[in-house]
């Protein structure tokens, strides 16, 4: 608590977090809650800061309602990337929320509590997130070196983009293992501050992901990219396997030949959604970029905001599910950003940003076609 | 506040717009101002535009409720810390920009900052040439209702000297425009000096006591193409505070030219020198950091060998370190803003100007009071115009400190007090000044005239201006 309250005490109010437009660094605003509600100081971090400061030491009452702030926010991490001062303002309310977790929040105990019981935080029947086996025509093992963890965003509402990375990986060459109940990675528990229940939830993980004696882990969503890589090495202590995006996995296999795309004639233009969690988290920019441009006939255009300021689709830090509106609003938001760039396709490689971009397209009537980027390269496969 | 209030800003602005809620309340008690006490105030709402504007202050009036307008927050001296139970007007949604290309000025609405007005203007090779340090947060309107400067205003002056009018909300409600837009088949803002007295001037640095600002007229120059970076050091205060008067005289273009005391630069580079790529250097006694500017080479190459000629003229040398004059005027939207956070401290500031030749007295009053209080501080400066320099005194506390706190606050007063003494005159009439001005009562009489004329019900922010 002691370094969480001088963390935060490096916040000096300056306002940089709101919508700072920095060209030379790419910045073209910050905050996309701020943007994209009533746009009060409680909307984005100089604000929510405040607030955290406040409740801790007890000068705001401990009721859900001042705290909703602390949960209207994805995340993303834009002001930790501008903030100009000594710490992570992200990070810090990532333990705000862990430290305030008296304070009752229905949404983020059902989440918990449906993921320590099921596994996964959708459905009761874990095991049927492994029903797209059957459509992929070939058998994928439960052991393996290499373990492709599906995630339970893509393997439950996305099953194409599970069933395109196993046919890329099997094009490529690739011996690969998928869980027979793979767990949940605990992602949404940690970014809500339930952190006692992630480290449950991990252990049980860590053990499962044990059975399939893999050496190298390969994840299609950025959420369980930054949960495995970085949170259960360095917030549990844990001694994982080598854990990759499937994007930084494939990238030698097309640079190599292993993995032979089709020639194409036509021309599509498409832009980048850098996911929050593979990005400004843990630095993966160039891979998604390089494996887009190697598919023949792809011209890649960037929108205004990429790479470390890129703006967020909505979906992180629980918001989708704390405020689903607000979230598809936030995605519209990004979506305007690629119809200002006039592409064909929007690619991503989070299963979050995915849906809730679709959305966000859906809901202001974009007919940009919004893919994970192994959907478009099993389209693209020789 | 009366819930009467709240239901008619309602209907002002849309439910939407309107908070009384605490977390919400809580956040607009403060802003930037550090060492400074939180007000919560009773109610914040954010219009859309002027009309609306006006519409609040008429209801603000009608119940008698003190006014806090407020934009960026990122002021440092509570210029929009609210009154108890009052109502803030957050400003941030006005957001139009209109460009008169031919006239060389452009209208923002309230809530423009600097980073969205020099992306604007870029695209049309055109600048506003005077930056707050706090460009990415800060708003042309609050910029000009502070009366601020910074990089640029070595050679344009203070923010002030670049506005051609403004659009007010008086008190009452009613909205004017000054300058050549007060005509209103003017073609658009071109001539502040219209129409008699400096109208504009009263809201310069008025901190919203006349009226709230909705949009300002500003200047717009050419962006300049053609640099020179230099350093220049010297071994007395009389040396380096000559050579800036000098650079004047001769009308060279040091778009900013700053001067550190050898131990605060040393104090600088040690915290943000590598991150920057400044090389290692034992500094001098002190050293002008000097950025000449200019839309033509000839003009900048010829400036650039005088000012060497006049450095060397008056007992300095070249440095040669161009890096340090390149992060602050190229990296001036982040350099100031990562030199003032990087080192943990809070501080308190205590911007003011001095004559060029004068400066070393701002730094012997802050060694002063940081040698009787103890604590750690400095003071750097830069020019700000014909003959003026802006002092920008950090007096660094511990935020989890109070005892730490407290002594910066009474030094902070002390220090007011005897710089105003040296000749020092502040931007703006912040809260503090009122204690440490002597010897103006008839200034100050005329001023409280003015407000009580264009104020009678004292709703504006009243206790700014010294709070007749």
């Amino acid at each position: 608590m002691e370094e969480l309250m001088e963390n935060l005490a490096q916040c000096r109010r300056c306002g940089i977090c709101r919508d700072a437009v920095y060209e030379d660094k790419g910045f073209d605003g910050i905050c996309p809650v701020w943007k994209n509600t009533a746009g009060f100081e409680t909307s984005f971090m100089r604000g929510r800061i405040q607030i955290a400061i406040a409740l801790i030491e007890g000068r705001l009452e401990k009721t859900e309602e001042n705290a909703e702030s602390l949960f209207s926010c994805t995340l993303c991490g834009n002001c930790t990337s501008i903030c100009a001062a000594e710490f992570d303002p992200a990070q810090c309310l990532e333990s705000v929320r862990h430290v305030l977790k008296e304070i009752p929040n229905e949404v983020r105990d059902t989440i918990a509590k449906k993921i320590l019981e099921n596994n996964n935080p959708y459905v009761e029947e874990n095991k049927t997130r492994r029903d797209w086996v059957k459509e992929v025509g070939f058998d994928i093992p439960c052991t393996g070196e290499v373990l492709y963890f599906t995630g339970c965003t893509a393997g439950f509402k996305l099953p194409e983009t599970v069933i395109a990375t196993a046919k890329v990986l099997k094009a490529a060459g690739v011996d690969f293992a998928v869980l027979e109940d793979e767990p949940c990675c605990g992602s949404v528990m940690l970014r809500t501050g339930m952190v006692e229940e992630a480290k449950k939830n991990a252990e049980n993980a860590l053990e499962m992901i044990a059975t399939s004696s893999a050496k190298t882990i390969v994840v299609t969503c950025a959420g369980c990219l930054k949960t495995l890589r970085e949170d259960y090495i360095e917030r549990f202590g844990f001694d994982l396997p080598e854990v990759l995006h499937v994007v930084e996995f494939l990238k030698p296999l097309i640079d190599s030949g292993k993995l032979k795309l089709k020639k194409s004639d036509e021309i599509k233009k498409i832009t980048w959604h850098d996911p929050c969690h593979l990005g400004r988290a843990l630095g993966v920019y160039e891979e998604p970029r390089d494996v887009l441009k190697a598919i023949p006939g792809v011209e890649l255009v960037e929108m205004e905001t990429n790479r470390e300021a890129a703006m967020c689709c909505g979906s992180g830090g629980g918001l989708r599910s704390y405020d689903g509106d607000l979230a598809k609003k936030i995605a519209a938001d990004r979506m305007q950003d690629a119809e200002e760039i006039g592409v064909d396709i929007l690619a991503t490689a989070c299963p979050f940003c995915e849906h809730n971009l679709k959305d966000g397209a859906s809901s202001m009537g974009s007919t940009i076609r919004v893919v994970d980027i192994l959907d478009f390269l099993a389209d693209s496969l020789e | 506040m009366d819930k009467n209030i709240i239901t008619e800003l309602s209907k002002i602005v849309g439910n939407e717009y309107v908070s009384t809620k605490a977390d919400i309340l809580l956040t607009y008690s403060v802003t930037a101002s550090m060492a400074s006490d939180p007000v919560i105030p009773g109610a914040i709402v954010r219009p859309a535009n002027s009309e609306q504007v006006s519409k609040i202050i008429q209801l603000a009036a009608k119940y008698n409720v003190s006014v806090t307008p407020r934009s960026g927050g990122s002021s440092l001296q509570e210029e929009a810390i609210p009154e108890p139970d009052g109502l803030v007007v957050e400003l941030m949604r006005l957001v139009d920009i209109k460009l008169y290309k031919e006239l060389r000025s452009v209208t923002v609405g309230a809530g423009v900052t600097y980073g969205a007005i020099e992306k604007f203007l870029k695209e049309h090779d055109l600048f506003i040439p005077v930056y707050p340090e706090s460009s990415l947060m800060c708003t042309v309107a609050g910029q000009v209702a502070v009366n601020g400067a910074g990089p640029g205003s070595s050679h344009f002056g203070c923010t002030g000297e670049l506005v051609l009018g403004v659009e007010v909300v008086l008190p009452d409600g009613t909205i004017i425009t000054t300058g050549s837009e007060a005509n209103p088949y003017a073609s658009g803002p071109y001539q502040r000096y219209s129409f008699g007295p400096d109208i504009t001037g009263l809201f310069i640095g008025s901190l919203g006591s006349f009226g709230i600002i909705t949009k300002v007229s500003m200047k717009v120059f050419k962006r300049n193409k053609f640099y020179d970076y230099n350093t220049y050091g010297f071994e007395t205060h009389e040396q380096s505070e000559q050579f800036m008067v000098d650079i004047k005289q001769h009308d060279i273009n040091g778009v900013f030219t700053s001067l550190y005391e050898g131990p605060v630069l040393e104090l600088f580079m040690d915290m943000i020198g590598e991150e920057l790529g400044v090389p290692k250097h034992n500094w001098p006694f002190s050293t002008v950091s000097m950025t000449i500017g200019s839309v033509r080479e000839d003009l900048m190459k010829s400036d650039a060998a005088l000012a060497k000629k006049l450095c060397e003229k008056h007992g300095g040398h070249v440095i040669g370190i161009s890096q340090l004059p390149k992060q602050e005027w190229n990296g001036r939207f982040w350099f100031f803003v990562r030199a003032c956070y990087v080192h943990g401290w809070h501080w308190r500031t205590l911007y003011h100007h001095q004559t060029p030749t004068n400066a070393h007295q701002s730094i012997e009053e802050i060694r002063r009071v940081m040698d009787k209080y103890g604590f750690l501080g400095h003071t750097a400066g830069f020019v700000t115009g014909h003959s003026s320099f802006n002092a920008y005194p950090h007096l660094y506390f511990d935020p989890q400190d109070p005892e730490d706190e407290q002594k910066i606050r009474d030094a902070h007063k002390e220090l007011a007090k005897t710089l105003f003494k040296t000749g020092a005159v502040p931007f703006k009439m912040a809260e503090y000044w009122s204690d440490a001005i002597e010897g103006m009562d008839n200034y100050m009489a005329l001023l409280e005239l003015v407000k009580k004329t264009i104020d009678s019900q004292k709703i504006m922010s009243p206790r700014k201006l010294g709070g007749f």
